[in-house]
């Protein structure tokens, strides 16, 4: 299997590390919301197709990608930088860089 | 001012190897720059920090992923999102570029001692490194200044296209001479003279 | 013995030089360009083995990767490379070949008699005699057990050797437009056509020649001989500049994105190798388009005794007369079910063999087929079939029988006719293993009797034998346009005229003649076809069921010639047509491939290892070096005569009372810059970081984000937005990408730079009661006294010109210092702290010093901190911020993870004075007949200096409440019981005053 990162291009599957999930949300920060974070942990989706998951190139520029990969077929639709992805960002947490 | 130590020195072996019967294939050598720096912008501050390593090493990087430009003794390439490589000669680079980066801008990182550069020339050059890396070396996919970051299983590597049959590649000091050793080994069969 | 030379073809052969061989012991010559299989056939030699089970002696059937009988061990000093198919093995000066499963030898073989026994070697034996209870002597699980050294000896192919393989093994990667696999007319077409374009083209052939069966196909293309063309169209690609040759390179797996792996049997044909060269060369090829062109694999016919030595394919028998001036036989039988076989007699009858007999099971055949079939002469039976071989090792004469293909019915008597060789041919199969990998099933074609390629699902076009199409004409056109397509061209060419007596190959559906006797579906694993109908009443009527149940197609060949012959022989025993029964997927690899290439550059002296910058120092000083993950970390520095356990005694001992050195430049070290460095620090410590002055260090731990502990450390101030958090030396990768992930996915807002800096530092601690005095006559351009250097602060100075960076921090707990300077300073650093620390006694150290002083002082590493355990778990629980939220917070206050009955850390003192061992159990009744009742294990274990006892530290139920009570180590492992007390893990110092001086 090759990814096409969006910055180094094309490569094989060895520069990669599988991340998990990508469809997981995190809670906030201070929740203690002990369901949200089990969630959060636990539960994988295990979807059989077009699947959102999260991959490192480890092997390259280290910049984790939003893969949408088919599970049968191993065609990947889109990736993108996860920064990118606009989702699965916490909200709630102190701003950057502010004392706690 | 103390020398820094290769990590190659105790197998240094300068000299032709392997089945030089058709020619030397590749030269190896270790290019022991003065300064290996990172130098990394935040979102939309690349320009600016191309800038500045510009104006600190006089390289004009080009835009776009791995961009690069080598020139005598000097280079600088793209490996990811906003990170630079730049290589010189001289020590001190680092602090230089450093006072030309404030933290709004980027960060700057010294890799000096902790990078091996390894220059692989000739024309088995593009033969040799494929033995290592999945990465396309052809001149049209990496065309000459341009580099990338890559990994041979553990070994992560930055590759500099110096020139046509030239290339310079960065490895983690720890695995300097365990890669050294790898090079040497799958340049046999081409011949290669270690200079 | 009747094969022989003969003054025909032999394209491929240079008769002018001759090469020296061996086989089985007996010294035989052959020609530059034969392989093992035409220079034996060449010698008049048609035994060449004994088949897997029964020991049947078997000949050369084959003349390609489809051989199933003719396999060979190849002798290299005492390396031996068993299964080698001697119609791939070429040929050269000192070759040592032997057969194999046989005993004594190769024509006297007592394990023959295993024929007689027929009946109890059939489909399941196995199954049927050696599983289940014991229900008499001769049935069961303990039969075989019996049993097992006599069947493992007499079944089998070769041996594998024992003596370590020399030769080098290499991975090349390679990225093309275009592959094109197979070499002959379709694929030679194929790659001139996308050669064309100016796009890289990389063509590979598993034969040591290319151009495939132009080379023996007697046919001409453009008004020349087909070998001669194909010569013309290779020499006109080897002078592109775009295009790759790779002869001798079998493509074997056809995986995701056109990922293509190829063995290159880079010098296998080579007397000597070059200094450097590759044995095998593993091939990683990824091409944007694909060309199968990888040709059709020619099926036996299944009748009693096909596998006679002396029977052999029709095209095989062609090729060995054409490409090598072989004539398989002087008395030549043919045995068919189509057409096409019966260019074959024309070939050897040129060679000057006789044609006996031409027997075709069909009434009916084409008029090119008849006149083909007078003009090589013979008896010609059409209506007939083979009923029966006969001979010993060879054979001396077939037996033929009237035969009707539409009833599969024989009538009338049989008669003998006197043969050495049979040819036969069944038709053809198209090698779709590469499609078929790629995905979709194969479709099932009537005219044909075959299995045909899938529509391609990725990007893969099909041309010549591969679609089917097995004349020569169809291949050139086909693998023009299947170029074109590949390389994104259109139009077409035209193609060359084909002469030859166009003869097709659609066979009558005719796949077993069924007499009495053993016929052979898969020769190299011995499967019947009784064997098959045997698995069918027995219920196995699955393909996949038939396969395992009898091995069908499991040996090394994978069944190239056995597939479709199975499936047909279970589509009749079940009344169902052939595609009802199905065909297996294949996967990778279409051939052998050999261990070592895909193991190459991760094998011997080339496998990669991490050294610190003080390495060569320590390998100097006699220290005893450790593989720790791919570091080498000095383990003692023992003195001539010094166990393990008095070098470290002595080693640890010297830190308390003096001062010892260690080097840590293995500890994981990561930049962590930027305006939130210090905000983020607090998010994935459970500890402030963001409270720390520039010039600080302090101590951090991290959890997952289950709760669980993931890693601690000291973490440096070095800057305003500068930190360098050093990590354990196992997990510096782990939490490099924990902490990138939570930058890239969590928080990307965050400006936070990581970058792995362990490399850039070489480390040294200096501790002990004279550790400061060390540093301060070593160190200029800065003070180390208390006030200068408190604990857990940092400054900058210089040892022996050299700039470091001192931190003041202890794992030993005495006073120490950790020096960091730049890597390619390090080794200068260390010899100068070295002699500064002479007059004051000082020692380097190992880890097994390392690992007792911290054990002594109760310091958490990996062995505790091993996934399982949390923060409060080791007494870790004053770290937990409640001030601000971080990684983990969330979820390490769950009800499991503040259970009583958790194991919690503890120190344990051996009571019988002797050691103990990490990993052994403490249970509170010792009972070594019945070990139970673990309460926890010992973690670490060690000989005490500081307390003269032997101590470990150990996760035990109850933890603290336990403090002062009596329990026992219970090691079944290593068979060490005692008895044991367990206190605190603080054993040494606990108020931590030498850490002050």
């Amino acid at each position: 299997m090759r990814i096409t990162c969006p910055y180094c291009g094309p490569r094989d599957l060895a520069e990669y590390t599988y991340q998990g999930d990508g469809n997981r949300t995190r809670p906030d920060p201070e929740s203690t919301d002990a369901a949200a974070w089990n969630a959060y942990v636990y539960d994988r989706l295990n979807t059989a197709g077009p699947h959102r998951e999260v991959w490192q190139h480890s092997g390259g520029c280290r910049q984790h990608l939003a893969v949408t990969r088919d599970t049968l077929t191993h065609a990947i639709s889109d990736v993108r930088f996860t920064r990118d992805a606009g989702q699965r960002r916490s909200d709630g947490h102190r701003k950057a860089g502010e004392p706690a | 001012m103390v020398d820094a130590l290769s990590p190659l020195a105790p197998v240094w072996e300068p000299g032709t190897h392997g089945d030089t019967s058709a020619g030397i294939g590749v030269g190896l050598t270790e290019l022991a720059p003065g300064s290996i720096v990172q130098a990394a912008a935040w979102p939309g501050e690349e320009k600016a920090l191309i800038s500045a390593i510009a104006a600190v090493a006089g390289l004009e990087l080009p835009d776009g992923a791995g961009g690069g430009v080598a020139t005598e003794g000097k280079g600088a390439f793209g490996f990811a999102p906003g990170r630079f490589l730049v290589t010189d000669q001289k020590e001190g680079l680092a602090a230089a570029i450093a006072e030309r980066v404030p933290s709004a801008m980027g960060t700057v990182t010294d890799l000096s001692h902790g990078r091996t550069a390894l220059r692989v020339s000739g024309r088995k050059a593009e033969w040799v490194l494929s033995k290592f890396f999945a990465i396309d070396f052809s001149l049209a996919a990496l065309p000459v200044g341009s580099g990338l970051a890559t990994a041979h299983h553990d070994i992560f590597a930055l590759v500099q296209r110096a020139a046509a049959d030239q290339f310079d590649v960065i490895v983690f000091r720890s695995f300097a001479r365990s890669f050294w050793a790898a090079l040497r080994h799958a340049s046999a069969e081409v011949g290669y003279e270690v200079s | 013995m009747s094969p022989r030379r003969a003054d025909i073809g032999g394209g491929r052969i240079d008769r002018h030089r001759d090469v020296r061989f061996t086989f089985d012991g007996r010294p035989y010559s052959g020609h530059p360009g034969d392989t093992l299989a035409s220079a034996l056939l060449a010698n008049g030699v048609s035994l060449v083995g004994r088949s897997f089970k029964y020991h049947r002696p078997r000949g050369v059937l084959a003349a390609g990767v489809d051989e199933p009988n003719a396999l060979v061990t190849v002798l290299k000093g005492e390396v031996r490379e068993p299964n080698v198919p001697a119609t791939l093995l070429e040929v050269y000066d000192g070759l040592v070949a032997v057969s194999q499963n046989r005993f004594p030898s190769l024509d006297l073989d007592f394990a023959a008699v295993n024929q007689l026994a027929g009946g109890l070697f059939s489909a399941g034996f196995y199954y049927k005699t050696f599983m289940g209870p014991v229900v008499g002597p001769l049935k069961g699980t303990r039969f075989w057990m019996l049993c097992e050294p006599f069947i493992r000896r007499a079944a089998g192919l070769g041996r594998a050797g024992t003596a370590p393989d020399p030769d080098r093994y290499e991975r090349m990667n390679a990225f093309c437009e275009v592959l094109v696999v197979g070499s002959g007319p379709a694929g030679l077409s194929a790659a001139k056509a996308a050669a064309a374009s100016g796009k890289r083209v990389v063509l590979a052939e598993l034969d040591a020649r290319m151009g495939g069966q132009a080379n023996w196909s007697g046919e001409t293309i453009g008004g020349r001989p087909a070998a001669e063309w194909a010569a013309a169209q290779l020499q006109d690609l080897a002078g592109r500049p775009n295009v790759r040759l790779l002869p001798r390179t079998t493509v074997w797996g056809y995986y995701d994105d056109n990922t293509f792996s190829a063995l290159e049997r880079v010098a296998d044909h080579k007397a000597r190798m070059r200094p450097g060269e590759p044995r095998h060369r593993h091939w990683v090829i990824r091409a944007d388009s694909v060309v199968l062109a990888t040709g059709a694999f020619e099926r036996p016919l299944v009748f009693p005794g096909n596998d006679r030595p002396g029977v052999m394919l029709a095209r095989a028998a062609e090729r060995y007369a054409n490409e090598f001036g072989v004539v398989a036989g002087r008395r030549v039988a043919l045995f068919t079910n189509h057409d096409g076989a019966y260019r074959a007699a024309g070939a050897l009858k040129a060679g000057g063999a006789e044609i006996v007999a031409l027997i075709d099971v069909r009434r009916e055949i084409s008029p090119e087929a008849r006149s083909a079939a007078l003009a090589a002469g013979g008896v010609f039976l059409t209506g007939h079939a083979v009923v029966g071989t006969e001979g010993g090792k060879a054979l001396t004469g077939i037996k033929v029988q009237q035969y009707d293909a539409a009833a599969a019915s024989l009538s009338g008597e049989p008669r003998s006719m006197a043969a050495d060789c049979l040819l036969v041919s069944g038709g053809w199969s198209p090698a779709l293993h590469l499609a078929s990998q790629a995905g979709a099933a194969p479709r099932w074609d009537e005219p044909l009797q075959a299995f045909l390629p899938p529509e391609a699902a990725r990007n893969w076009h099909g041309a010549g034998a591969f679609n089917g199409r097995t004349d020569t004409a169809a291949a050139l056109s086909e693998g023009d346009a299947a170029g074109r397509k590949a390389a994104g061209l259109t139009g077409r060419a035209k193609a060359p005229p084909v002469g030859g007596p166009g003869l097709g190959s659609a066979p009558a559906p005719v796949f077993e003649i069924k007499a009495p006797g053993k016929a052979f579906v898969d020769f190299q694993h011995d499967v019947t076809a009784a064997d098959v109908r045997l698995s069918h009443r027995e219920g196995f009527i699955s393909v996949e069921h038939l396969k395992r149940y009898t091995t069908l197609g499991m040996a090394t060949d994978q069944g190239k010639t056995s597939n479709v012959p199975g499936l047909a022989i279970m589509a009749e025993a079940r009344g169902v047509p052939i595609p009802k029964v199905g065909t297996t997927r294949f996967r990778p690899p279409f051939a052998p491939v050999s261990l070592g290439s895909l193991a190459a550059e991760r094998f011997g002296e080339v496998k990669p290892e991490r050294l610190t910058p003080m390495h060569d120092w320590h390998v100097a000083q006699g220290a005893r070096m450790y593989a720790a993950g791919l570091w080498f970390r000095p383990m003692i520095y023992g003195l001539p005569g010094e166990t393990v356990e008095q070098a470290y005694v002595r080693e640890a001992k010297t830190v308390r009372e003096k001062a010892g050195i260690v080097d840590v430049s293995t500890l994981g070290k990561i930049a962590v810059q930027g305006p939130d460095a210090a905000g983020f620090l607090d998010r994935v410590y459970t500890n402030m970081f963001s409270t720390l002055p520039v010039g600080k260090a302090r101590y951090g731990l991290m959890l997952r984000e289950d709760g669980l502990l993931l890693d601690d450390g000291t973490t440096w101030r070095l800057g305003e937005n500068d930190f360098l958090m050093t990590t354990t030396t196992a997990n510096a990768g782990k939490v490099m990408q924990h902490l990138e992930y939570l930058l890239d996915v969590v928080w990307p807002e965050l400006k936070v730079h990581l970058t792995s800096v362990t490399d850039q530092w070489a480390g040294a601690a200096i501790g002990g009661p004279k550790a400061r005095e060390i540093l301060a006559s070593a160190v200029t351009d800065t003070a180390v006294d208390d006030k200068a250097l408190p604990f857990m602060g940092i400054v900058h100075g210089e040892v022996a010109g050299a700039p470091v960076m001192i931190c003041r921090l202890s794992f030993s707990g005495e006073m120490a210092f950790e020096v960091y300077c730049g890597a390619g300073h390090g080794e200068h650093v260390w010899e100068a702290l070295i002699s500064a620390g002479k007059p004051f006694g000082l020692v380097p150290y190992g880890l097994e010093a390392l690992g007792t002083l911290r054990i002594e002082k109760g310091h958490v590493t990996g062995a505790e901190i091993d996934g399982r355990t949390t923060a409060r778990d080791l007494y870790l629980d004053g770290m937990l911020s409640k001030k601000k939220p971080f990684v983990g917070s969330g979820t390490m206050d769950r009800e499991g993870l503040l259970a009583d009955d958790r194991v919690r850390l503890v120190g344990v003192v051996s009571l019988d004075n002797r050691p103990l061992n990490g990993g052994a159990h403490i249970v509170e009744r010792s009972d070594p007949d019945n070990p139970r009742d673990s309460i926890g294990h010992i973690t670490a274990a060690c000989y005490s200096p500081a307390l003269g006892r032997y101590i470990a530290l150990a996760l035990v139920k109850g933890g603290k409440a336990r403090h002062g009570g009596r329990a026992f180590t219970s090691d079944p492992l290593r068979g060490r019981y005692g008895p044991v007390e367990i206190v605190s893990h603080h054993f040494y110092d606990p108020e931590g005053k030498r850490l002050h001086g």
